[in-house]
This record gives C-alpha cells, sequence and structure tokens, in this order.
C-alpha cells in the first residue's frame, strides 16, 4: 500500500515536470496542449489512450473555464488521483504566470516590438499544423465507421453557422451515439 | 481586502465564460466596476495576454492581479479563474472514472467523439481565417504565414519534431520571412 503510494507520487511529479514544460508551449488556444499531451502521454509513456484522451477534450471543451485548464483537471485526475490534479494544474498554470509576472513590468516595450510581431506571425501559424496533426491522430479513435463521419461534418456545420454552444453540441452527440447504438450490448470502450 | 475581491471577481469570470476571447467582455465588466483598470488597459492586457505562451484567462488574471496587487493579487485572481476547472470538472473527471466501462457510456462516447473532431476542425477553421486572412476578407489574404504553416507541417511530418522544437522553428522563420 505505501510503495503503491510513493508511486503515484512519482508518477504527479513526473505530470508536473512535463505539465511545466507543456505551459511555455501552449500558443493559440486550448488545442494545442492536445499535439502534446498525445506525444508525452500516449506515445512516449503510454499512460492513456486516444480514447481517453478524446473523451477528456470533449468533457473540457464544454465545461465553462478556461479550457487548457479543464483538460488538464480531468487529465490530471485520470493520470494520478488528487495528486495528479494539482500536479498538472500547478505545472501548466506556473509558466503563464511567470511569464507574466515578468512582462508585466516592461510590457509597452514588448507591445510594440517589431521582432516580436514578426515572430508572434510565425509562431501563430505553426499553431495550425500541430493542431492539424493532432487531429489526424484522434481521427481513428472518433471515427469507427460513416456515421462519424456524418456527425463530424454535423458538428462542425452547427460551429461554424450557429451560435450554439459547444456543450449542446456535445450533448447533441451524445444524443445520437444512445439512438445510434441503441440495442448494441457490448458497447465500445 | 483587495486580494479577495480580485479572488471574487476571477470567480465570477471564470464561471461566466467558456474561456479564449469570451472572457474579455466579463473582463472588461469587472475591471470597470472595480475602478482597477480602464478600458485601454484592457485592451493592453488582452494583447499581452496573445503575446505570451499559456490560456488567455490565466494571462489575464495574473497580469489583471499584478496591476491591481502585486505578485500576491496575481496569486488570488489566477486561483479564482481557476475555480471552474477544480470543482465542476473535478466533479465530471470523477464521475467518468466511475462509468468507465459502463457500455451506455460507450454509447454514449460513439456520438461525443465524432462531435470533439468537428470541434477541432472547426478551431483549425477559425485559427486560418484569422492568420491567412487578418481582416476577415478575401482581399487581405496574407501569404507568409500560409507559408510557414505548410513548412512546419512537413517538417512535423517527415521528422517528428516536438512542440517546443516546431514553435522555436516558426519564430524564427516569422523573424526571417515576415
Amino acid at each position: 500500500m505505501k510503495k503503491e503510494k510513493k508511486a503515484s507520487w512519482k508518477r504527479a511529479l513526473t505530470v508536473l515536470r512535463v505539465m511545466f514544460k507543456v505551459g511555455f508551449f501552449t500558443w493559440g488556444g486550448g488545442w494545442s496542449i492536445v499535439a502534446q499531451l498525445q506525444r508525452e502521454f500516449i506515445e512516449k509513456r503510454g499512460w492513456m489512450t486516444q480514447e481517453d484522451l478524446v473523451d477528456i477534450i470533449s468533457v473540457g471543451r464544454s465545461m465553462p473555464g478556461i479550457m487548457v485548464m479543464n483538460v488538464s483537471v480531468l487529465f490530471g485526475y485520470q493520470i494520478g488521483g488528487i495528486p495528479g490534479v494539482v500536479c498538472s494544474v500547478a505545472g501548466i498554470a506556473s509558466p503563464s504566470v511567470i511569464v507574466l509576472t515578468i512582462v508585466t513590468g516592461f510590457y509597452t516595450q514588448i507591445k510594440d516590438n517589431i521582432y516580436v510581431a514578426k515572430a508572434l506571425v510565425g509562431v501563430r501559424a505553426a499553431v495550425i499544423p500541430i493542431i492539424g496533426g493532432a487531429a489526424l491522430k484522434m481521427r481513428k479513435t472518433a471515427w469507427v465507421d460513416y456515421k462519424g463521419y456524418l456527425i463530424s461534418a454535423a458538428a462542425f456545420l452547427l460551429c461554424v453557422f450557429t451560435p450554439l454552444h459547444n456543450i449542446f453540441i456535445v450533448l447533441a452527440g451524445a444524443a445520437a451515439g444512445l439512438i445510434l447504438q441503441r440495442g448494441n450490448k457490448d458497447g465500445l470502450s | 481586502m483587495v486580494y479577495l475581491n480580485l479572488f471574487l471577481a476571477f470567480v465570477r469570470i471564470g464561471f461566466c465564460s467558456f474561456g479564449g476571447l469570451s472572457m474579455i467582455p466579463v473582463i472588461n465588466q469587472e475591471m470597470m466596476q472595480n475602478g482597477w483598470m480602464t478600458l485601454e488597459e484592457v485592451a493592453d492586457i488582452v494583447a499581452i495576454a496573445e503575446m505570451t505562451p499559456g490560456p488567455l484567462g490565466i494571462n489575464c488574471a495574473t497580469f489583471a492581479g499584478m496591476r491591481t496587487a502585486g505578485i500576491l493579487g496575481a496569486l488570488c485572481a489566477t486561483f479564482g479563474v481557476l475555480v471552474p476547472s477544480l470543482t465542476l470538472c473535478l466533479m465530471a473527471a470523477i464521475f467518468i472514472q466511475k462509468v468507465k466501462g459502463n457500455p451506455l457510456m460507450g454509447h454514449v462516447m460513439y456520438g461525443v467523439r465524432p462531435v470533439c473532431i468537428g470541434m477541432v476542425l472547426y478551431a483549425l477553421f477559425t485559427l486560418c481565417e484569422s492568420n491567412f486572412f487578418p481582416e476577415s476578407t478575401l482581399q487581405s489574404f496574407y501569404f507568409k504565414p500560409v507559408l510557414i504553416s505548410i513548412v512546419v507541417g512537413l517538417i512535423s511530418w517527415k521528422t517528428k519534431a516536438s512542440v517546443p522544437v516546431l514553435i522555436a522553428i516558426a519564430a524564427v522563420l516569422g523573424l526571417i520571412l515576415v
């Protein structure tokens, strides 16, 4: 029992260290942490599956608050319970707090600096292939048959053409799943 | 007292918004009401938050707290904006753990997982729009970010470079090309 506890803290500390690093490279909104979580915890360490990650993101995206932090809480809990949550949240929030604390002192210089602006055009453009790559990796777990394509297309169109909040689109997806899979006793995951 | 007020203001901001730019009107309102900042300063916060890594909400909270009441203020504000994640999402996390393996949950996720792909595609769509068409008109098409996106995409595909490496390469490309 004691050994188990020690192992879970060790795991939580790894989460802290990795999430700290992830925090420095999260640009352009919540989706960009997805690529990093895939790399660090699915491919490198095998601590979770692509399905787990997709589920966490769907929930994190539809809850109030900051998506990155929601995903961090859900992720941390799954990996290491409450210690996992503490380490995951502290890890990913610290870089922002550190950087902002420093930047506050001389933000006018940074705001109008031409080189900062140029580099940022590059960084923002890089977020597109990074998120695109993450989406490609998720597609296999999300699309088990052709109906998956249709649900994705419907969700995309709802996002583009309606002001519906994500939570309603996720709930609609859940309802679609229950209806399409009714009578299937095996379930999926 | 200012610490408690900062904390509570950002708890409200957290619960009333869904991250990203949707937080700005709520932040505006809270900052003005408490007389912590002017409209221009809030605009500055947003500009700075977008220039630094990490989620916009955390960056805004740190910046606003720092400007109002120093480092302790920054910590109170940041902790406040985290409250929705630490309460609602933690409950969701515990719930998910409980129902894991339940066939009904499998049925639900059969429908939800493709929605997740739809949402990420929409995020990509808006990112392409704001990066490649900065004024949101066809005339404002901006070729350089497209080039950087393609180059970074190819590097990522061919070398499997990690995200930090890709971000660094992109920053250099921006400095050279833009």
